[in-house]
């Protein structure tokens, strides 16, 4: 890599803020880690731990959620955009010190939500689960991070802007709309029956499609050429597809209403939706796996992008199932079924996260000048990518079997239909024990690398900074 | 693109559509509904002193909705019953009809739910469980479904040496204190009333209840149970069902009397279901599928005085293969298992009534001496 | 720096874009959209093609599945006229009668009225049927014994033949009298739900059947017309 002096200076400005949200990051990636777990223990033994209300299943699933979604996903989010925006706009971080200020209060609010959330104040609604309390702090807090991340953007160099930052600026700009709009439907001015399920659903798929997604396929869209070295091939497909999620996406998530109370035409349009969705998927896919195999040795010989490759793999392949999934004669088998942990998950672990640990395996060096251990990393590949594919094949077709047996009325509910599943819980069990070794691994290793020595960290800036 | 500000606004564009439809549209569609009666007048208003539905449950159900949300049984279980062409869940008795829009209006939180680890609750009120069933299934689910993965709630309940009044007879099975005594603290008691409260047993002017769900359940309990019944079996047994609820010529219009699940009326009609008149003797069946019955009779030790006319529409009309199928039917359904019955032995029994009057109702006096 | 420096020297192209490099290269490539390629016809082709396919299957999913964007509305939302509504009324209450009489009525009376000679009396044409609303209505919600002439022939000579009185609503019974009193030829007045009220209240002592010489005497005045 060309180590020419404003990619430094930028990094160096980025340092704090990255190595602060990333840290955190790693904080909230391993109390998920730690809920899935015992969320999946549960299922496979209720006895476990039973007598704690606050770690009933309920309470940790949905802390579980929140803690990745807001959390890793939120804090990672945070590290990954900005040091994208700054790299690409060739503009240093600025006010680091309030980047880190509505950090902190990001991170307090999300400790607090998910206290609330074990201590009984869950409000049910689907991602917004954490006491309504916190969410000022939330929005306030992400709204000073998303201005600081705009005015980087404002001070680019070049005056045209890439796809990249397309999706990184729209994810940046989407969340705070889509949780004033929950917030206001749900707890200001709240809507009456089961219009407050079309909100929340709305919600809490939008956040995926809308928020997550879209910064993991701005990292892949800069990732891709940065290590290859090459332009994305078809990149003028890019625009395309960059609006039709933006269009098609937000209309696409109600189909997991179909059925339900609610007019039927809403889970019509998301149904309709959904399937308009492979055009923007097809896009991200070409875009992506065109240019990546046009030299495949070298994505498999750089880890960051073998991360990178297997989120956008799994990206096209769980979004082509998710578009199947939606078809009103499969939802009528699916709907309902553990196939919901597979989609949530394949969005989350195997895409979103497996996206951020590339962009994180590439920037780390660069913004602290030190290396992880090679076999550290490739450890984390291998039993990221195992515990991801033992748990998506362990919902999937466990969810298959759910939804197959429990459309035979004859079949008795627990003893029958939840009875012939139990082996796939066991199954995700262990899947998600490699996941949280393998996540363990990772955020050692980073903590490592950010605070070599934590007592001398911030007085021994320079020092590294010359590596 | 390149413009910051255009950019902007193109994004919370695409956004603002979806948001109109499903948060500004949906709401003036159907955001203020309002409760109203099972049917409405002829104009379309609500008749005056109907009782409306849904109705409002009671405070302490509602604190039970506070403490279920918390507990986050919406992780698992839903409240809604899909429509019919969506899913299975009229046919599986978790409601008699399909959920409607209106049934939430009154709920503060409406927890629809996305996941099925657990059956549907949209209508548990209606399920005839106990509290003391609910008490024990929130305590220890295991202890009723050994398979069961619903988390034992042991901290909504106390055990205690001295059991009051108020406590519950339930053993913990998995549990030490076998000898001590289950008392459900004020949030059990809540949710147990918030569960018994879910009920969707009123019909909207929108949607009515399902007529189907006990047939198709019945249905499969035959076909499971009694491994694939050969062709010409399954077909005499298709027929006959339809000529036990044809209410046409050509028809029995049996199920008139004797009901859909050949329970009968108490008092009035006599059950078929389990009866030793239809799973016995063939001849005197066949007698009574011809000419009818009259008379005290006594079924399954209950006495039932009523009149059978001949059936048939028009009564007395039935040949003798559609009496065939007709009791091949209902001697093979409800539980019944029983030989069929074929076309020629009703032909034998016509033959030896040959100089019977038409229409000459049997009297329980003439069928029960000779045979018993 | 970065952990692909081993590899480097095996691969093709060897190089990383710097941040620059990936800006004004994609920049540059987004500004010459149209790069005359051997292909350039086909694909825009299929791509219009299979986003036609798609419109026209989603508009199909669409006009069969949106249930026109109603919420289940009810027919009678319709801006009908006072007559309009009156005969939607008895309509309606004619068509509840019959599915009630089919049900619990037709296996004696049977599905055309007449009934069965000297078994049980038809109800087409029967004075005690176009008599006062009342008679029919008493005899359903307390049943009947007693032998009676019927169109001039006599029935209910035998207790076997008694009618029985079966629990039913008081709206049951005046959808499906009014549907017997307007059936085969029958053209009586409307059996209204209040009046069937009214009379269940009066008769709630009763604990037998009514007898129906009775019934012909306190409604004397009907029968004769």
């Amino acid at each position: 890599m060309p180590a020419d002096s404003p990619d430094k200076v930028i990094d160096r400005s980025a340092k704090l803020v990255f190595s602060f949200f990333l840290s955190s990051a790693g904080l909230w990636l391993l109390m998920a880690a730690l809920l899935a777990y015992l969320a999946a223990a549960k299922l496979t033994d209720p006895f476990f731990l039973s007598s704690y209300e606050f770690l009933t299943y309920g309470k940790i699933k949905v802390a579980q959620a929140n803690a990745f979604v807001y959390g890793w996903g939120g804090n990672s989010i945070f590290a990954v955009s900005l040091w994208i925006l700054a790299r690409l706009s060739q503009a240093e971080v600025r006010g680091s010190v309030f980047l880190v200020f509505a950090g902190v209060i990001w991170n307090l609010a999300i400790t607090f939500g998910l206290l609330g959330i074990m201590d009984g104040h869950m409000s049910g609604h689907e991602m917004l689960e954490m006491p309504t309390e916190v969410w000022p702090a939330m929005l306030i807090s992400y709204l000073i991070i998303t201005f600081l991340a705009l005015v980087i953007h404002r001070s680019r160099q070049v005056r045209e802007t890439i796809a990249p930052q397309w999706f990184i600026l729209a994810a940046l700009l989407w969340f705070p709309a889509l949780f004033l709009i929950a917030w206001n439907g749900l707890e200001i001015n709240p809507a009456r029956g089961t219009l407050q399920t079309v909100l929340s659903m709305w919600y809490g798929q939008s956040l995926v499609w809308l928020w997550l997604t879209p910064v993991a396929l701005g990292a892949a869209y800069y990732l891709i050429p940065a290590i290859l070295g090459r332009t994305i091939d078809k990149y003028y497909l890019a625009i395309f597809g960059f609006w039709c999620i933006a269009a098609l996406a937000p209309w696409s998530v109600v189909h997991h209403l179909e059925g339900g109370p609610v007019p039927m035409w809403i889970p019509a349009v998301g149904t309709v939706m959904s399937i308009a969705m492979v055009f923007p998927i097809a896009v991200a896919s070409t875009n992506f796996h065109a240019t990546a195999f046009m030299d495949i040795g070298k994505v498999w010989h750089s880890l960051p992008l073998r991360f990178v490759i297997f989120g956008t793999l799994s990206y096209t392949i769980s979004s082509y199932i998710g578009v199947v999934f939606s078809l009103p004669a499969v939802a009528k088998i699916t709907q309902f079924t553990i196939i919901n942990e597979f989609h949530f998950n394949q969005r989350v672990y195997g895409f979103f996260s497996m996206i951020i640990f590339g962009a994180v395996y590439f920037a780390l060096p660069r913004i602290t000048g030190r290396e992880i251990p090679k076999a550290a990393k490739s450890f984390h590949f291998w039993t990221s990518t195992l515990g991801v594919l033992m748990l998506l094949l362990a919902y999937l077709i466990g969810g298959l079997t759910h939804g197959v047996l429990a459309g035979q009325p004859s079949l008795p509910w627990s003893s029958s239909v939840i009875h012939s599943i139990q082996p796939y819980f066991l199954i995700t069990k262990f899947a998600f024990i490699i996941l949280a070794f393998s996540q363990f691994v990772f955020v050692v290793n980073v903590w490592r690398i950010i605070f070599p020595n934590p007592f001398v960290y911030f007085s021994a800036e320079n020092k590294e900074a010359s590596v | 693109m390149n413009n910051l500000a255009k950019f902007t606004i193109g994004i919370f564009f695409t956004l603002g559509m979806a948001w109109l439809a499903f948060v500004v549209g949906a709401r003036s569609q159907f955001g203020d509904l309002v409760p109203t009666s099972e049917v409405l007048d002829d104009d379309g208003s609500v008749p005056e002193d109907a009782e409306l539905f849904p109705v409002d449950i009671s405070g302490m159900a509602k604190q039970g909705a506070e403490e279920y949300a918390a507990l986050g049984c919406v992780t698992c279980h839903t409240q809604q019953v899909r429509r019919v062409e969506a899913g299975f869940d009229v046919e599986r008795g978790w409601g008699k009809r399909p959920s409607a829009p209106r049934d939430y209006v009154l709920q503060e939180h409406v927890l629809l739910g996305n996941s099925r680890i657990g059956p549907d609750l949209a209508n548990v009120g209606l399920r005839n469980y106990s509290d003391e069933w609910l008490h024990q299934h929130l305590f220890e689910p295991q202890s009723i479904f050994p398979s069961s993965l619903c988390p034992p709630s042991p901290f909504l309940y106390q055990l205690v040496d001295e059991p009051v009044y108020s406590d519950i007879g339930i053993a913990p099975k998995n549990n030490m204190d076998k000898n001590r005594t289950v008392r459900p603290s004020i949030r059990a008691n809540r949710l147990v009333a918030y569960l018994q409260a879910l009920k969707q047993d009123y019909e909207l002017p929108e949607v009515s209840f399902i007529e189907t769900e006990e047939e198709l359940v019945e249905e499969e309990v035959i076909s499971s149970a009694g491994g694939e019944a050969p062709k010409w079996l399954q077909d005499q047994i298709d027929t006959g069902k339809e000529i036990y609820m044809k209410a046409a010529p050509g028809g029995g219009m049996c199920f008139a009397c004797h009901q859909q699940n050949g329970e009968g009326l108490a008092g009035q009609f006599p059950p078929l279901a389990g009866s030793d008149w239809v799973l016995g003797n063939k001849e005197r069946l066949i007698k009574i599928s011809m000419y009818g019955l009259m008379g005290e009779i006594e079924v399954n030790g209950v006495k039932y005085n009523n009149v059978m006319a001949p059936p048939g529409i028009p009564p007395g009309s039935l040949t003798n293969e559609q009496i065939a199928n007709v009791l091949t039917y209902i001697r093979n359904d409800w539980g019944n298992s029983a030989s069929a019955v074929s076309a020629e032995e009703v032909a034998t029994v016509r033959a030896s009534l040959k100089g019977r009057a038409p229409m000459q109702m049997f009297t329980s006096a003439e069928l029960t001496t000779p045979i018993q | 720096m970065s952990d692909d420096s081993t590899h480097r020297g095996n691969l093709p192209n060897d190089k990383e874009f710097s941040d620059e490099e990936i800006v004004k290269s994609h920049v540059e490539l987004s500004k010459n959209k149209h790069e005359p390629t051997a292909n350039f016809l086909l694909a825009p082709l299929v791509f219009v093609f299979v986003f036609g396919c798609l419109i026209f299957v989603c508009s199909i999913q669409l006009s069969h599945s949106t249930n026109s964007f109603q919420l289940h509305p009810p027919v009678e939302l319709i801006v009908l006229t006072a007559e309009e509504k009156e005969t939607l009324r008895l309509d309606r209450k004619i068509s509840s009668g019959e599915k009630i009489f089919a049900a619990r009525c037709a296996s004696c009376h049977q599905a055309n009225g007449l009934g069965i000679e000297g078994q049980f009396p038809p109800l087409a044409g029967s004075e005690w049927v176009s008599a006062d609303p009342a008679v029919i209505a008493n005899v359903i919600l307390k049943g009947l014994k007693g032998e009676i002439m019927v169109k001039g022939k006599k029935y209910g000579t035998s207790a076997a033949v008694n009618m029985a009185a079966v629990p039913i609503t008081d709206r049951e019974i005046a959808n499906v009298s009014t549907y017997v009193r307007q059936a085969w030829g029958n053209s009586s007045t409307e059996v209204l739900e209040d009046e069937v009220s009214r009379l269940r209240d009066e008769s709630s002592d009763m604990q037998d059947q009514w007898i129906g010489s009775e019934l012909r005497k306190m409604f004397s005045d009907s029968f004769s017309q």
